[in-house]
């Protein structure tokens, strides 16, 4: 092997983990002391004082905690149940595919932050709309995975099958079943913090009990030592639910849980702008269909349960549609001031961060463990504490987006760069060629397609991330008009905004994944197929 | 039961254009072991694929036993084993086995399981994963899997390729008695002149891609085979003979690369 991983063995020359195991301890060091002199800021809590604060408030906590993990393990389930069903069904059924997946991502696309307080009036007071955005928040990480490994095996285990003249069902039980589970992994330990994330934004919209109602009462009476100590256990809690989905797959696996970046490149793709189009059509269509069926089917109250219809004349023939439409824009126009700049900062960090380390081989190691463990942390309920650090303007909001963006870009960009065949990187070494070249002409090629595919997933995951800020924090853009509307029961607004973000999330979407196919095309047309 | 093979104006054109099979007509007679040789790429694997049914042929048809190949396969009386041993890495090699019989419906004995691992050589290796074992075994087990189901087809791609020399010999010379014992029509690629003069009673070479049918050469070497015939004079005539109708047609210069 030649990459630079090999060189960094952990424990190889001694000195280098008692330096490692330095670095959290000097981290806490220098925390705690910038806390002590910060005192009079109000942003920055000790760990001394986070520390008392949890041993004092310990049933608080726990209850809280325990109240926002029952609800985040019943969605998880419900939601990687939902996950399985739908790679199943795509397993058995091929044509069923372009559907299929653009049901998923446009579910995923829906604002939390808004489909919260729709749900709470479905539901009522319960736990269930805590759960059903858990649940929400986690089936897409594991689907798209489910979707890659599911195919990844060799076509000849699919004649062994064949051979024997059994079908698409026998192939899923006897063969890609297993060799999917790897997979599963890997969707589950990201949807664990996941599933913690959609729990606490459940709780944001009007919940009475759990972690998300203590952050809302900690922010708004500015509790330092409470907004740290909430989103430490959050994170801690996150970090430790995916270590431990890792451990226990590893005493079962052989082989490690594989790094999935974004959904593959449809089986059944290709046919051309003619057919990508009527397929467009045929989806959309479908899905308005199924909105107005969930409801009729659910037999809601039409007062905020509100069709496409609806949604439609609020901003086009009702007498307030003008209103609306200004709103919305005014709103949109916000809204973009912070998300465009903290996605694309986020992109660029994290993809140059990766780079950087690359060139460093010791650090390079280590890093992409370390980065992974990391992408667990739920950005969102450390929102608070950015806005703590960086205030309600516009530098918080961009800040956070930037954060949201930049942990699965780094992690990413670190694998595909680490993605450079050896045997190329020989070819280099033999002419001696410097690690710039490498980088240049081996390993960012071989990196844009995780950068694409992290560039993808996270235009839903910036529009979640400002519109909790907005909600939270700032009070503008559609964050804000979406949680006004709930409170003021305009749900002609409400469900108008939700549309409005879903498209864009989509078009988001899928503009990266023309310019996806532009960029590969010209620099690894192999990834195309 | 051994079943006849006819591919009757068979061919195969990709979307796009490239022809792989020109039309063929090839008769295969029960109970006996055909070989198919020819250059690289030039679609004796597709023709292999076509007989198997995990292709439909483009133009003409191909019947086994007077029925398509589909039919043959649902009735589990058909077994195919690739270059590559394509085992599941999580079964055992008994577990791997038991795989074909429950995709062809078959019963699972014990016993006969048994002796079909001691039978490829694979003693005492029933329980392990194929990440355990050799290249060679990998390949043992893998034909112990085609044989399971006692095929009345035996499709076999190149089965002894993926390994080194000396293996390929052993494994060569270990295998097709176990098969020749059984009633089964068998079909082998392979680009391996000798093994197919060692194995087959007929050789069919094809032609560079598009394929067709070169040359139809008969073997009538007696049976058992033994690894000392490739000493014979008439073994090596008729890896002469083959040699002759595979360089005709083949510029030097156009050598193709190995798959």
């Amino acid at each position: 092997m030649s990459t630079g991983a090999s060189i960094a063995t952990p424990g190889g020359t001694g000195w280098q983990p008692r330096v490692a195991a330095m670095g959290p301890v000097l981290l806490v060091i220098g925390w705690e002391l910038a806390a002590r002199l910060l005192t009079d800021a109000h942003v920055l809590a000790a760990p001394s004082a986070i520390l008392l604060y949890l041993y004092e408030n310990a049933g608080l906590m726990s209850r809280a905690l325990g109240v926002t993990l029952t609800n985040a393990a019943v969605g998880f389930v419900l939601g990687n149940t939902a996950a399985i069903a739908l790679a199943a069904l795509v397993a058995i059924w091929p044509a069923s595919e372009r559907t299929v997946r653009g049901f998923a991502l446009l579910i995923f696309c829906l604002p939390l932050v808004a489909t919260g307080p729709i749900l709470r009036v479905i539901f009522g007071p319960g736990p269930w709309p805590q759960i059903v955005l858990a649940a929400l928040a986690v089936y897409y990480t594991t689907f798209v995975p489910l979707l890659v490994g599911l195919r990844a095996l060799p076509s000849n285990w699919l004649d062994l099958v064949s051979s024997y003249g059994r079908g698409r069902l026998a192939a899923l039980v006897h063969v890609r079943a297993r060799a999917a589970i790897p997979y599963l992994v890997a969707g589950l330990q990201i949807s664990a913090p996941a599933a913690f994330l959609g729990a606490m934004v459940g709780e944001f919209t009007g919940a009475e009990r759990g972690m998300g109602v203590l952050t809302i009462r900690a922010m708004r009476g500015m509790n330092v030592e409470m907004t740290w100590a909430l989103a430490l256990v959050a994170t801690a809690v996150s970090v430790g639910w995916y270590v431990a989905i890792g451990a226990v797959a590893k005493r079962f696996l052989e082989d490690e849980p594989p790094v999935i970046l974004a959904a593959p490149n449809s089986e059944t793709s290709g046919g051309g702008w003619r057919r990508t189009v009527v397929q467009l059509v045929f989806v959309s269509l479908m899905v308005l269909i199924a909105w107005w069926g969930f409801l009729k089917v659910l037999g809601l109250n039409p007062f905020f349960a509100k069709g496409p219809l609806d949604v439609i004349q609020a901003v086009t023939t009702a007498s307030d549609a003008a209103t609306n439409r200004d709103t919305l824009l005014t709103a949109l126009a916000e809204t973009s001031v912070y998300l465009v700049p903290g996605y694309i900062a986020g992109l660029t960090v994290g993809a140059m961060l990766a780079m950087l380390v690359v060139m460093v081989p010791m650090i390079a190691g280590t890093a992409l463990p370390v980065a992974i463990a990391l992408r667990s942390v739920p950005i969102i309920t450390t929102a608070p504490l950015i806005v703590l650090l960086l205030g309600r303007g516009a530098a918080g909001t961009i800040v956070l987006v930037a954060v949201m963006v930049f942990f699965p870009t780094f992690v990413a960009c670190l694998h595909g760069l680490k993605q450079a065949p050896g045997r190329i990187t020989d070819v280099f070494d033999v002419f001696a060629a410097g690690p710039l070249q490498k980088l240049v002409r081996i390993r960012i090629p071989a990196m844009l397609p995780a950068l694409f595919a992290a560039a993808k997933i996270n235009v839903p995951a910036s529009v979640l991330a400002v519109t909790v800020v907005e909600w939270l924090a700032t009070g503008n853009g559609l964050g804000s008009v979406m949680a006004l509307s709930a409170s003021l029961s305009d749900y002609d607004m409400l469900w108008s905004a939700v549309a409005l973000v879903a498209i864009l999330s989509v078009l988001g979407y899928g503009a990266v994944g023309l310019l996806e196919r532009r960029v590969l095309g010209i620099y690894a047309p192999e990834q195309l197929k | 039961m051994s079943v006849p093979v006819t591919c009757t104006a068979a061919s195969k054109t990709y979307p796009g254009g490239l022809t792989a099979v020109s039309p063929v007509n090839i008769s295969l007679a029960p109970g006996a072991t055909t070989a198919l040789v020819g250059p690289s790429g030039c679609g004796k694997s597709t023709l292999l694929r076509m007989i198997a049914g995990l292709e439909e042929p483009s133009t003409g048809t191909i019947t086994i036993d007077g029925l398509p190949p589909s039919e043959i396969s649902r009735r589990g009386d058909l077994s195919i084993a690739f270059q590559d041993p394509s085992l599941l890495p999580w079964r055992s090699v008994r577990k791997n086995i038991e795989l074909a019989l429950d995709l062809a419906r078959r019963p699972k004995v014990t016993q006969d399981i048994d002796e079909l691992i001691q039978l490829v050589g694979l003693d005492g290796f029933a329980d392990t994963k194929p990440a355990e074992l050799s290249g060679g075994m990998r390949q043992r087990a893998a034909i112990a899997r085609a044989l399971a189901t006692k095929p009345a087809l035996l499709l076999l791609d190149e089965p002894f390729g993926a390994v080194d020399e000396l293996t390929r010999q052993q494994l060569a010379e270990d295998l097709p008695a176990i098969w020749e014992a059984g009633d089964t029509t068998t079909l082998l690629v392979t680009h391996s002149v000798s093994e197919a003069v060692m194995l087959s009673d007929r050789i069919l070479v094809l032609s560079p891609r598009p394929a067709t049918i070169a040359a139809d050469i008969k073997i009538d070497l007696p049976r058992p085979r033994r690894s000392e015939f490739a000493r014979l004079p008439e073994f090596s005539a008729h890896v002469d003979e083959v040699f002759a109708f595979l360089s005709q047609g083949v510029p030097g210069s156009r050598a193709k690369a190995a798959q």
